[in-house]
This record gives structure tokens, sequence and C-alpha cells, in this order.
């Protein structure tokens, strides 16, 4: 708790520079991985038109924090993520995970989209198997089906769709849903995990909920996170350091702490601190 | 520093399924509507038969009219004895017409899924193809019957060569547009969670787009049976069309219904059958 009430007495604004790294919350990172995005630089060509879509963007994060990338659309935001997860080759510049160049889409960095993408031919318990049996396909792993039902079974009971095993995705509720995609990005045991808005389309109350559901399980599995969103209430409730982008070209313009305690829950966005680290965030956006 | 959680996260949700025995419940009310759903249908057709019964029994000329029971008569009486006028029972011309349709229908969706996945696969090939189609696919096959028999004579050929011709263009187009559909964040998805490239072309790009092309399947069976029934009114020695038109000729309604109700038979069995498939490949039409 030391650290972070040090980083809630220093400047809340810090320079973009990986030197700053050094400020906010530590967190034990045991099952995360630190990433490293050095000067990645994205441009897009459609018929005789260049985009810049990112320009120059850097960026430390430590081992197990989660940080939010927050900007408007267009501002890079997806395509830095995209990046990271080998989704898309930058032109400029490198991104490394646990020390590791990201060259391709990799099961040790999971993602979850802006709809649960669930295979609505599968149900919840052969959705959350799809990684493990694709990887076993691939001879990346020997384990065998009871193994894996075993493991199925704990990880349903942990994200709270204990009796939905059998459930298709079309009987689910939306929040279900996105509780299931978040079972079957951990059980390959990601290092990282990128979330692009993935509570966006979500309504106010049930978004509540996956926020209080998101705390408690990064608290669980201390997985790196990178969380996407255009919601600054969203970005400073859920991250140790909020990353501002946005601008001509578009790229990271300010890399501010969040000098709240942990842990948090969705309940604690009306107390003064928290409008606070609002207001910070907000002036920050107003470049 | 290990943070501990508090407070368990909350996780069930507004209107949401409790538990087990709540989705249980919930299919059990989705067989009902859908048991529902089928009984309605089989009480409109029963009122139509009804009405078809009445109004030919008012109008008593089973030469204009036949009534239901007339009509049942002469099917039961033709369908293993030959119509004197030709030497095969109506059970033979259905197995012919059948027998035409299920050639024609294979070797249509086989070139139309083909053709469909190298448009879908490759753009030159979709702007190469994509105009033949789109000239193709309005023309009535029908069109081409007296052109079939110049070139391919009156045998089985020119029948089946006329149900390729319609049904083709019919596949190409839903197949590409069922694998257009499957979202490239899907297929991200998929590699993301450890599956190669060549797993997820297999089990989630083609296993998602085939709704979509089973669907296309049922469109372009109900194209397949108006070709060969009007090529077999005009050219033919066999089939239902052919038994059709012989009674017309020498007025025996009651033989000409008994084919036209042959046709709707095999047509409700062969669509039911695609439907079967569908329903499998598609659980969120179940019920």
């Amino acid at each position: 708790m030391a650290a972070q009430a040090d980083a809630a007495a220093t400047s809340p604004a810090t320079s973009p520079a990986p030197s700053a790294i050094s400020a906010g919350p530590h967190r034990d990172g045991a099952g995360g991985a630190e990433v490293v995005i050095d000067s990645v630089g994205k441009t897009f060509r459609r018929g005789g038109r260049r985009t810049v879509a990112l320009a120059g963007a850097s960026l430390e994060v430590r081992a197990g924090e989660l940080i939010c990338l927050l900007g408007p659309s267009g501002c890079g935001k997806s395509t830095l993520l995209r990046i990271v997860a080998g989704a898309l080759a930058p032109d400029q510049g490198t991104v490394t995970v646990g020390g590791q160049t990201v060259a391709g889409p990799a099961p040790e960095r999971g993602m979850l989209f802006q709809t649960p993408m669930l295979f609505p031919w599968l149900t919840t318990r052969k959705n959350i198997l799809f990684g493990p049996k694709a990887q076993r396909s691939a001879g990346l792993n020997e384990r065998d089906d009871p193994e894996l039902d075993d493991e199925a079974d704990a990880i349903l009971n942990t994200v709270g769709l204990a009796g939905f095993g059998d459930a298709y995705p079309h009987e689910l509720s939306g929040g279900m849903r996105h509780r299931a995609a978040f079972a079957r990005a951990i059980i390959t045991r990601p290092s990282l995990l990128l979330m692009d808005e993935p509570f966006g389309a979500l309504d106010a109350i049930t978004r509540v909920r996956m926020h209080d559901f998101l705390l408690a399980m990064w608290a669980q599995y201390r997985t790196t996170i990178i969380f996407v969103t255009h919601d600054i209430e969203e970005a400073v409730l859920l991250g140790d350091r909020v990353a501002v982008m946005g601008g001509r070209p578009p790229g990271i313009r300010e890399v501010i702490d969040i000098p709240l305690g942990r842990p948090r829950h969705a309940a604690d966005t009306d107390t003064e601190s928290f409008l606070a680290a609002k207001r910070t965030i907000r002036s920050a956006l107003t470049w | 520093m290990v943070t501990t959680i508090d407070r368990e996260p909350v996780l069930t949700e507004v209107g949401e399924l409790a538990d087990r025995d709540d989705l249980a419940a919930y299919r059990k009310a989705r067989r009902r509507a859908h048991t529902r759903r089928l009984a309605t249908g089989a009480a409109g057709l029963l009122v139509l038969v009804l009405i078809w019964q009445l109004v030919a029994t008012l109008l008593a000329d089973p030469v204009t009219l036949p009534s239901a029971t007339q009509t049942a008569q002469a099917f039961a009486h033709y369908l293993g004895r030959p119509y004197p006028s030709q030497g095969d029972p109506l059970w033979f011309d259905a197995l012919t017409s059948l027998r035409r349709i299920l050639i024609g229908f294979a070797i249509g969706v086989t070139a139309g899924v083909v053709l469909g996945s190298a448009m879908s696969a490759s753009r030159l090939i979709r702007h190469l193809i994509d105009p033949v189609i789109e000239v193709l696919r309005p023309l009535p096959p029908l069109a081409f019957i007296p052109l079939f028999i110049i070139w391919f004579g009156i045998g089985e050929l020119p029948k089946e060569v006329l149900i390729v011709i319609g049904v083709t263009p019919i596949m190409a187009v839903t197949t590409v547009a069922a694998l257009d559909e499957v979202p490239e964040d899907l297929r991200l998805c998929a590699r993301t969670l450890g599956a190669s490239r060549l797993y997820t072309l297999a089990r989630v790009q083609i296993r998602a787009a085939l709704p979509g092309i089973l669907t296309g399947m049922r469109i372009s069976m109900a194209g397949a049976w108006t070709s060969i029934v009007a090529a077999e009114l005009i050219a033919a020695t066999s089939g239902l069309g052919y038994l059709i038109m012989q009674a017309g000729d020498y007025l025996n309604t009651a033989l000409v219904f008994s084919g036209i109700l042959s046709i709707a038979i095999l047509g409700l069995v062969l669509d039911a059958c695609l439907r079967g498939l569908l329903l499998l490949a598609d659980p969120s039409r179940r019920g």
C-alpha cells in the first residue's frame, strides 16, 4: 500500500517515456508478462490513400499490471492492441512480451473482443475447451480428455457458470457470454490478456457487474492486462495506469498513474479520490 | 503484495438463468412451443384438404376437380400399377425424378461450394466469376431446355445439366455470403487460443459458414424441382413430370393430382433432411 500512497503524492501526469515505469502501484506479477512496445508505427494503404493509424508508440507495461488504453475512435488503440496480439504486423518498431518478440497470434496472448465471439455451434464447455484441444491437435500439449474436463469444470465454477457447461451461447445472457469468453481465454493460461472494449455493448447494470468480475479474476489469475476503452470512468476504475491516446498522427500522448488503492470495486466510482482521478484524465484528453 | 478479495464477485444478473434447472425448463418450454407450431401447421394443411374435399364434392366433376379421397384412391391404385399409356408405375417415375434431382443437386452443390470458396478466398477469382454468375443467376433454367435437347438429346444428361445450371450459381452466391459473414475476429479469436491456420479454416471458418451453406442448399433444392419437372413435361419419357403430362392428356385429373402430391411429398422429405442437417449445424435454430 505504501507504493500506492507514494504514487498519489507524485504528479499524476507522467511522461510517456519508458523511464516513467518506476512510479505507480507495484503488484505481484507472478502470472503476468512484461510488455515492451518500442516505437511502433502502422500505416494502412487502401487504394492510393495512406492512413497513418499509429506512429511512434512506445509503452512499457509491467508484469501483472492492468493498463488501460484510452482514447476516441480512430486514436490507434485497437490497432496497437492488434499489433500486440500479433494479428497485425507493425511497419516500424517491435513488441516484446515476456522477452519474446511478437510475430503472430499465440495462446500466451489471450484476446477478448467487444462481442464475446463464442463459437455458436459449441456448448459453453466445448467453447472453453477449444483452446486446449486445438493446441493438443497441434501437438502443443498431451492433456487427455478427463484432465481437460476437470479443468473445464473448475473454470466454469470460477466464472460462475457451473451448471451451464451444456448450454449453447444463445441460451446465455450477455454477461454470462462474456464470462464464458473470459474462461475460454484464461484456460490456456495466457501471461497477457488483451481486451478490446469488451464490455462496450453491455447494458450499464451488467457492465458494472462485469467490472467487479474482471477485477476479482485479475486478482486471482494475476495476468498482465491491456484494456482498451473510450470510457474515462472504466479506465480509472480498472487501470493501474491509463495511457491516453490520440492526436495526429495517432499515438500515445500521456501515461497517467491512477492513485487509487486495491482492491477496487465498481461501487468506488463516486468517491472523491476517484472523481479527482477522472478529472486528471479528462484534462489529459484535451490536448 | 497479494490482493485479497473482500467481496465475492456478483455473478447473477437481472433476468438471467440462475441454474441448470432453469436451463432445462427453458429448453422444455422451447420444445413445447416448437411442437405447438408444428401442430398449428398440420392443422392448416388439414383445413386446406377439407376445403378441397368440400369444393370437389359440391362441384361433383372429377375431371375438373377430383376430391381428396378420389385423389388418394388414384394415388394408391397407380402407385404400384403402370398407367396404360406408358410402361412405368408411379413409384418408378418418382424414383426416376428423385435420381435426376439427387445427381444434379450433388454435382451442383459441389461445384457451387468450390466456386464460392475460391471466390471468397481470392479477390481476383471473385471479380472474374462474379459477372458470370450475375448474368446466369436471373436466367430461368427452363430457357435452356431446347438448347440442351439440341446438345444432349432427350436422355438423362440434359436433365442433370439443367439442374446443375440452376443449383451452381445459387450455391456459389450463398457460399460466398456465408464465408464473408464469418467475422474476422472469430478467426483471430481461434488463433489467439492456439489454433493453427488449417485448424481455424476447417473448425472455425468453414464450420461457421455451414448453416448459411445449408440454407443455400434448401433454396436451390426447391429450384431443382422446378427445373426437373419442367424438363420432364417437355422432353422426357419417364419421371413425375412425364406422368403428369400423360395423365393430363387423357384427362385423368386424379392421377395429375397424384403426381403433384408425389412431388410435394418428395420435396417435403428432402427439405426435412436438409432442415435436420441445419438444426444439427446451428443449435440456435433448435426449438
